[in-house]
């Protein structure tokens, strides 16, 4: 039974990957948007694009941690 | 997926040694063989083709850290570099066989402390003391509590970051190798293994340049 629990528990904790999803999906068709008005920008827009998904990724990566901490720790 | 411990030094009652250090003196000792190896025989006069591709990825390295941390603070690029070649390795290292020591907590969050070190004294060589202790309280005194935890949410999302994507691969590599053993891991690993690392490193080096850039104001 508290097995079940903690499965539901890391399940709720992962949750956060949608916001990083809907964030990186957000950034990212904003830099195709920039992109095609400016072609010769790409260099620079595709850096900070990268930099943001990294940032953005980092609170779906929170929540991958708190799931496994929860499995291990919660046994 | 937890780390073993490969061997235990009998001294102070027994020291522990995990599998990511020894991995780590792996990488170590091939990135110190090779700069041993390249470094020989440098000539100012008609260089060879090596020095000449060396020079040419050290510039481009250099160049790189400058755009991010600015031309009058070049001291800190060689230790940002080291960091970036350390990092590439150990996360490239899985395609070896050998376990990403990246994947263990404990060698990000040393990572992680030696850049918030690194950091404040940036800031501090640069503006001195009084400036640093002052700068706490700058927009106002009310943000001071953010301002002082910050020193430490840093390092823990650097580290938390870099451990949790490999991590992440890791697992996801595992289980889609137990599912499908056979072509279907091949494409995931470019991914996994090649681009999510070189991007962590990339990411984590940037980041630390950039909270540099931010504390050297």
């Amino acid at each position: 039974m508290t097995g079940t629990i903690i499965a539901i528990g890391a399940a709720v904790a992962v949750l956060t990957g949608v916001g990083a999803g809907v964030g990186i999906g957000i950034a990212t068709g904003k830099a195709v948007d920039a992109v095609a008005r400016q072609p010769e920008a790409e260099g620079k827009i595709s850096k900070n694009l990268i930099l943001g998904c990294a940032l953005a990724e980092a609170t779906a990566i929170y929540g991958f941690i708190i799931g496994l901490l929860i499995i291990f720790f919660l046994k | 997926m937890n780390c073993k411990t490969v061997f235990t030094i009998p001294v102070f009652g027994g020291i522990a040694v995990d599998e990511g250090v020894v991995v780590t003196w792996i990488i170590m000792m091939v990135l110190a063989l090779l700069s041993i190896l390249f470094v020989r025989n440098l000539k100012v006069e008609n260089p060879g083709k090596v020095q000449l591709a060396l020079e040419s990825v050290i510039e481009w390295g250099e160049n790189f850290f400058k755009d991010i941390i600015g031309e009058e603070n070049k001291r800190y690029i060689p230790w940002l570099m080291t960091v970036a070649l350390y990092l590439a390795c150990a996360n490239l290292i899985g395609l070896f066989g050998f376990k990403p020591p990246t994947k263990d907590l404990n060698i990000t969050a040393g990572l992680a402390i030696m850049s918030m070190l690194l950091i404040e004294y940036s800031g501090i060589h640069k503006n001195g003391v009084k400036h640093w202790c002052g700068h706490f309280a700058k927009p106002v005194p009310l943000v001071a509590p953010i301002m002082i935890l910050e020193i430490f949410i840093r390092p823990l999302s650097l580290c938390m970051r870099l451990f949790g994507n490999m991590l992440g691969g890791f697992v996801v590599m595992e289980l889609v190798e137990q599912v499908v053993p056979l072509f279907v891991p091949i494409p995931l690993s470019f991914y996994f293994d090649i681009f999510d690392g070189l991007l962590q490193a990339y990411v984590f080096v940037f980041l630390t340049g950039l909270f540099m850039n931010e504390e050297m104001e």
